[in-house]
C-alpha cells in the first residue's frame, strides 16, 4: 500500500518550504567537502528534521528547544577552531546559522534571511574553488533560491514548479550582460583591505626549498597545474625545457636545502657574473598559486621580470640564479621573463670562492666518499670524472622509479650500492654529493623539467608531476654547467615527456590501456585544460591593473575611477534601457482569426491596395473589386466573405475548422 | 505641520490630486518604485560581498555580487511590468445606510499577454484590508472593496493605492487611484421608531382622501378569521410559509380611509434635523416592508403616494441628500 503522502499533491505552503529547503541544502553541499565531519552531520540532521516536521506539517521547534542547540554548536565550533574570527571557523558559523534559521522561520522576514544568508554561503564557497565547475554550481543554486524566493510572493495563482524554475532562470539569465559589463567596468579596489585572518591561505603543493628523499615523488603524482607558458616564439625541443627554480647547495647528511644569501640580492639589470649569447627565449608564465616566492623560467634567466598586475616592481634574480619576488603567490599571478639557453654562469670565479658548493657533513655515507676518492685516483680531469659517474649510472642496473624503497642514515650509500632504485631527486642528490667529494663544486637545482604542450591553445602546460631535480657542477673557466644525472638513467624522462615513467593515476591510468582511448582523452583532457586556462586568463586574473590596461587599449588614456564609474553606469543604462524595451513593450494580443486577416491583408497590400485603418472587410472588398483581376477577386471575395461570417456572424462554428479554411482560401490567393 | 508637507509632496512627486472619472490608465508615470525593507538590506547584503570578494580578490565573488545587483535590476522591470499599463474601471458603488459598510468594485483590466500576479488593493489610508488578485493575460478581474461609513450624503471613495513586491519581493511598486465615485449613504434608521403615522394620526394638511371599503391601505399579518378574498396572495407568493413565513392580509381604510404621507415638516419642530431624518428613514422602510402606499414629503420634495422598491429608492435618496 502506498502512504498517502506522495499520493497527496502537497499544499502549496509545504511545496514552498520544501523548494527552500532544498535550495539551501544544494548551496551548502560544496561546503560539505571542507567543514568538519561534525557540521556535516549536524547539517544533515538538521535539514532532515526540518524536513520531516514541514512533510508531516507539524510545528517548528519552540526557542527553548533551539536555542541549547545553537549554543551547543557555537560551543563545538569554538572547540574545533579554537575561536570565531578567521575564514574556517566563519564559514562554518555561517553554515550552521543557516540551517538553524530554516528552522526558526515564521514571517516572510525570516525568508528573506535564510535567503540573504544562502547568498552570502555561496560566495563563501569561492574560497575554496573558483574553477569553471563552483562557477556552475554557483549559478545552478542561485537559480533554486531565487526560485524559492518567488514562490513565496505568489499570493493566489501559482504557476507549476517547472515554470517557476524557469522564471527564476530567466531572471538570472537577463542579469548576466549585466554581470559581464560591470565585471569588467565596475572600478576595483586592489585587495585586501584590512589584515587576512591567519588561516586565509590554505596549504598550496608545490616545490619547496628543502629537498629529501621522497619529497618530489610525492609532488610528481599531482596533475596539477603548476604554471602554463606562453611562448613569443617557438617552443625549444624538449631536452632544452629545464624550469630553473630553486639551488639547493646546503647538505645535512639527509636534506637539501636553500640557503638564504639576501646579502647576493642585486637589482642590477645585466649582472657581472654571467654572460649570455645567442638569442634569447622569451615566456610569459602565468603561475598557479603555490604559497612560496620562487618564480620559475628556463635556464637561464636573464634580465627584469616583470609581474604583471602586482604592486612589485620587478622580481630580482641573485648570484645562484633564483628568481624570487616581495611576496608569497597566493594567488595566480603572471609574468613575463627572458632566457637565454647560451649562458656562461661565475666562469671567472675562482675554486676557493665555491667552497659552500664543496660543503659535506663528515659523517655521512662514507661508501660513496671512498667511491669517489677511487674516481679521483683513476680520473685527473674533473669532465672526465663527471662522464664516468654518469656512465656508472647507466652501465649499472639502476632504475627511475616513483616508489623507492625508503632510505635510512646514509641514504646515497645505500641508494648507489644497495637498493640502486630511486627518482630524480635520489640521483641528483647522490650525484652531487659524489662530486663534492671528489672535490667537484657541486649543487642541486630543483624545477621542472619538460611540458605538455596543449594543441587547443597553444599553452605549454607544466604540472606538478613535471618536477625534477638535476645538478650543477662548476668548472674552472666553464662556471656552473647543468647535469642530469636522471637522463643518464632514463633518457626517456627527459627526452619524452613524464608520462612515459609515471603511470597516471584513477581513470587517466585506465584510460592509457588503449591507444584509441588515449588520443580521444587526451583531446578531452586538452579542451578542458585550455578551457580552465582561458577562464584563469580571462575571468580569475582579471584585476585593477588589467582593468586600466584594457581601458587603456581600447583607446581611454589615463582614466581614473571616477571616469570608469562614469563610463560603466552609462553603458549599464544602456543596456538596461534595451532590455527594457522588449520587456515593457506591449504586444497587442491577436487571436488566431484575425492573424491569418492580417496576413491576406499584407498580402493585398503587396498587389494592389492596402487596407485603410477604419476599413472593415466589407468596404474592403468593395475597394478590391475595383482593382483586382475578377479570377483573382473571386478568391479575395470567398476569404472575405468567410473572415466576416467567422468574425461577426452569428453561430460561425468551431473556430479551428474556420481557420484552416481560411488558410486554404488565403493560399488560394496567389 | 510635517504632514502637510508630506502631502504636498505627494501631490508633486507621486501625482495624487484630483478625480478621475471613467477607464483610468496606469501608465509609466504613474507607477513608482521604491525599494522594500528586505530590499534595502539586499542592498547592504550586495556591499557587504563587494567588500568581501575586495578584500580576499575573488573575482567569482565579485561576478556573484554583480549577478545579484543585475537580478536586483530585473526584479524592477518585472515589479514594474506587473503593475504598469493596467486599466481600472471604476464600477458601482453599494448603497448602504450610514454605519454600514460600503463595497465599492473595482474592475482591473489586463489588456497585455502576460499574467499579473499577486497584486495588492486597496484603500490608501492605512488601516483597511488589502485583497490580492492575479489577473490572467487579456482579461479582467473584479474586486470588491468596502469601507465604512459614518455619515449620511454622498461619500466620495476614498483613494486606492494598487500595489505589488512580486516577483522578488526586493522592491514595491505602486500606483493610487483616485476615482470619480461616491457612494450614497442613507441616514441611519432610528431604532424603535414610534409607527408610521397614520391618517388621523399625522397632523393632516391635505383633503383627506376618498374613504371606502375597497380603498387599499396596506398589509398585515394574518388573523384567523380574515376574509380569504382579502389575503395578499402577492406577497405570500413571496413569502415562505416553512420558513416561519406569515401569511398576510391586505388591510383596507375604514371609513376614514386615507393616504399615508410621511411628512418631515410633520414632525417637530424641536426634533433634531438628523434624527427627524433618521426617523423618516425607518418610516419610510418600515412603509416599503409593508408594501403601504404612501406619499413623501421633504423640503421641497413631494413624492405623490407610490409603492415598490423605486418609490422607496428615491425617497431614501432624497432623505440622504438633504441639506447636502
Amino acid at each position: 500500500m502506498k502512504t498517502p503522502l506522495f499520493r497527496t499533491i502537497l499544499s502549496r505552503d509545504k511545496s514552498d518550504t520544501l523548494l527552500l529547503i532544498f535550495a539551501c541544502a544544494f548551496v551548502l553541499l560544496p561546503h560539505a567537502d571542507h567543514v568538519a565531519w561534525w557540521v556535516n552531520a549536524c547539517c544533515a540532521l538538521l535539514l532532515t528534521w526540518r524536513g520531516w516536521l514541514t512533510l508531516s506539517g507539524r510545528r517548528l521547534p519552540p526557542a527553548k528547544l533551539l536555542l541549547p542547540i545553537a549554543f551547543l554548536m557555537m560551543a563545538c565550533v569554538y572547540l574545533t577552531y579554537r575561536t570565531f574570527l578567521g575564514r574556517e571557523a566563519g564559514v562554518t558559523m555561517l553554515v550552521l546559522l543557516l540551517t538553524c534559521k530554516l528552522l526558526e522561520m515564521h514571517a516572510k522576514r525570516d525568508l528573506f534571511v535564510v535567503v540573504f544568508l544562502g547568498f552570502f554561503i555561496l560566495l563563501t564557497s569561492f574560497f575554496y574553488q573558483q574553477t569553471i565547475l563552483a562557477a556552475i554550481l554557483t549559478l545552478t543554486g542561485l537559480c533554486l533560491l531565487l526560485t524559492a524566493q518567488l514562490s513565496f510572493h505568489y499570493t493566489g495563482v501559482v504557476p507549476p514548479l517547472k515554470q517557476r524554475l524557469k522564471f527564476g532562470a530567466t531572471i538570472l539569465a537577463l542579469a548576466i550582460p549585466l554581470t559581464v559589463i560591470a565585471f569588467v567596468l565596475f572600478p576595483r579596489i586592489q585587495g585586501p583591505l584590512w589584515g587576512l585572518p591567519g588561516d586565509a591561505q590554505s596549504a598550496r603543493s608545490g616545490l619547496s626549498s628543502s629537498m629529501s628523499p621522497g619529497n618530489i615523488s610525492e609532488l610528481a603524482q599531482s596533475e596539477e597545474i603548476a604554471f602554463r607558458v606562453k611562448f613569443s616564439q617557438e617552443i625549444p625541443a624538449k631536452p632544452l625545457l629545464y624550469w630553473r627554480g630553486i639551488v639547493m647547495d646546503k647538505f645535512d647528511g639527509r636534506n637539501w636545502s636553500h640557503e638564504d644569501r639576501r646579502s647576493l640580492y642585486k637589482k642590477e639589470q645585466t649582472p657581472s657574473w654571467i654572460s649570455y649569447t645567442g638569442q634569447p627565449i622569451v615566456q610569459e608564465i602565468t603561475l598557479e598559486a603555490n604559497g612560496q616566492n620562487w618564480l620559475f623560467a628556463l635556464d637561464m634567466p636573464a634580465g627584469k621580470t616583470e609581474i604583471e598586475a602586482s604592486t612589485e616592481t620587478s622580481a630580482v634574480t641573485n648570484l645562484q640564479m633564483e628568481t624570487r619576488r616581495e611576496q608569497n603567490t597566493y594567488e595566480r599571478i603572471k609574468y613575463k621573463i627572458k632566457s637565454y639557453p647560451n649562458y656562461q654562469l661565475e666562469a671567472n670565479s675562482s675554486r676557493e670562492m665555491q667552497t659552500q658548493a664543496l660543503q659535506l657533513p663528515a659523517d655521512y655515507n662514507p661508501r660513496t666518499a671512498a667511491f669517489a676518492a677511487s674516481l679521483r685516483q683513476q680520473y685527473r680531469d674533473d669532465v672526465q670524472l663527471i662522464t664516468a659517474v654518469l656512465n656508472h649510472f647507466r652501465r649499472e642496473a639502476y632504475s627511475y622509479t616513483l616508489e623507492p624503497p625508503l632510505l635510512g642514515k646514509n641514504s646515497a650509500d645505500e641508494f648507489l650500492f644497495d637498493t640502486k632504485a630511486g627518482f630524480c631527486e635520489h640521483y641528483a642528490s647522490a650525484f652531487v654529493l659524489l662530486m663534492r667529494a671528489a672535490n667537484i663544486p657541486a649543487r642541486v637545482v630543483a624545477g621542472y623539467q619538460g611540458g605538455e604542450l596543449n594543441s587547443v591553445d597553444g599553452f605549454l602546460e607544466i604540472r606538478q608531476s613535471a618536477a625534477h631535480a638535476w645538478a650543477e657542477v662548476w668548472l674552472e673557466g666553464k662556471g656552473w654547467l647543468r647535469v642530469d644525472p636522471t637522463a643518464a638513467v632514463a633518457p626517456e624522462r627527459v627526452q619524452q615527456s613524464l608520462n612515459y615513467a609515471v603511470q597516471r593515476q584513477g581513470l587517466a591510468g585506465l584510460m592509457n590501456l588503449s591507444p584509441a582511448g588515449v588520443s580521444f582523452f587526451n583531446q578531452i583532457r586538452m579542451q578542458w585544460s585550455a578551457a580552465n586556462n582561458s577562464w584563469n586568463q580571462w575571468v580569475l586574473n582579471y584585476n585593477q591593473s588589467r582593468q586600466i590596461s584594457l581601458l587603456n587599449s581600447l583607446g581611454f588614456q589615463r582614466i581614473d575611477w571616477t571616469q570608469i564609474s562614469l563610463l560603466f553606469f552609462g553603458i549599464a543604462s544602456l543596456v538596461l534601457g534595451l532590455m527594457a524595451l522588449p520587456l515593457m513593450r506591449n504586444q497587442p494580443h491577436v487571436t488566431a482569426l484575425d492573424k491569418v486577416y492580417f496576413s491576406f491583408c499584407r498580402k493585398m497590400e503587396k498587389k494592389t491596395a492596402a487596407r485603410a485603418l477604419h476599413e472593415g472587410p466589407a468596404d474592403y472588398l468593395e475597394r478590391l473589386r475595383t482593382s483586382l483581376p475578377a479570377t483573382e477577386f473571386e478568391n479575395a471575395e470567398r476569404f472575405l466573405k468567410l473572415y466576416a461570417s467567422a468574425r461577426y456572424g452569428k453561430d460561425p462554428g468551431p473556430e479551428s475548422t474556420l481557420i484552416r479554411r481560411l488558410k486554404t482560401l488565403l493560399a488560394a490567393c496567389r | 505641520m510635517f504632514t502637510s508637507i508630506k502631502q504636498k509632496l505627494r501631490k508633486i512627486v507621486f501625482l495624487e490630486h484630483k478625480p478621475e472619472s471613467g477607464e483610468v490608465f496606469l501608465s509609466q508615470r504613474r507607477v513608482f518604485t521604491l525599494p522594500s525593507k528586505p530590499g534595502l538590506v539586499f542592498v547592504v547584503l550586495l556591499l557587504l560581498m563587494f567588500l568581501g570578494a575586495t578584500n580576499y580578490s575573488l573575482n567569482l565573488g565579485f561576478g556573484l555580487t554583480y549577478v545579484l545587483g543585475g537580478v536586483a535590476m530585473i526584479n524592477v522591470f518585472y515589479a514594474f511590468r506587473n503593475l504598469a499599463y493596467l486599466h481600472l474601471l471604476p464600477g458601482p458603488a453599494k448603497a448602504v445606510f450610514a454605519g454600514e459598510e460600503t463595497e465599492f468594485t473595482v474592475h482591473l483590466i489586463n489588456r497585455r499577454t502576460h499574467p499579473r500576479y499577486a497584486i495588492s488593493v486597496g484603500f490608501a489610508d492605512k488601516g483597511h484590508p488589502e485583497k490580492f488578485v492575479d489577473i490572467a493575460a487579456d482579461s479582467r478581474v473584479a474586486v470588491q472593496l468596502s469601507y465604512p461609513t459614518t455619515t449620511r450624503g454622498l461619500q466620495a471613495i476614498p483613494r486606492i493605492r494598487l500595489q505589488t513586491s512580486y516577483p522578488l519581493g526586493l522592491l514595491r511598486a505602486w500606483s493610487t487611484w483616485l476615482a470619480d465615485s461616491h457612494a450614497l449613504v442613507y441616514p441611519q434608521p432610528e431604532t424603535n421608531a414610534p409607527p408610521i403615522p397614520m391618517s388621523g394620526q399625522g397632523k393632516k394638511t391635505e383633503v383627506p382622501g376618498h374613504a371606502g371599503d375597497e380603498d387599499f391601505a396596506g398589509v398585515r399579518a394574518y388573523q384567523a378569521g380574515d376574509s380569504m378574498k382579502h389575503l395578499a396572495w402577492k406577497q405570500i407568493a413571496k413569502v415562505d410559509t416553512l420558513l416561519g413565513g406569515q401569511l398576510v392580509t391586505k388591510q383596507f381604510s375604514g371609513g376614514s380611509g386615507s393616504d399615508v404621507m410621511l411628512d418631515f415638516s410633520a414632525l417637530p419642530g424641536s426634533m433634531d434635523t438628523e434624527l427627524k431624518l433618521s426617523r423618516m428613514t425607518s418610516w419610510v422602510l418600515e412603509a416599503d416592508q409593508r408594501d403601504l402606499m404612501f406619499g413623501f414629503r421633504l423640503g421641497h420634495i413631494t413624492y405623490p403616494p407610490a409603492n415598490g422598491p423605486e418609490h422607496c429608492n428615491s425617497c431614501l435618496r432624497a432623505l440622504a441628500l438633504y441639506d447636502r
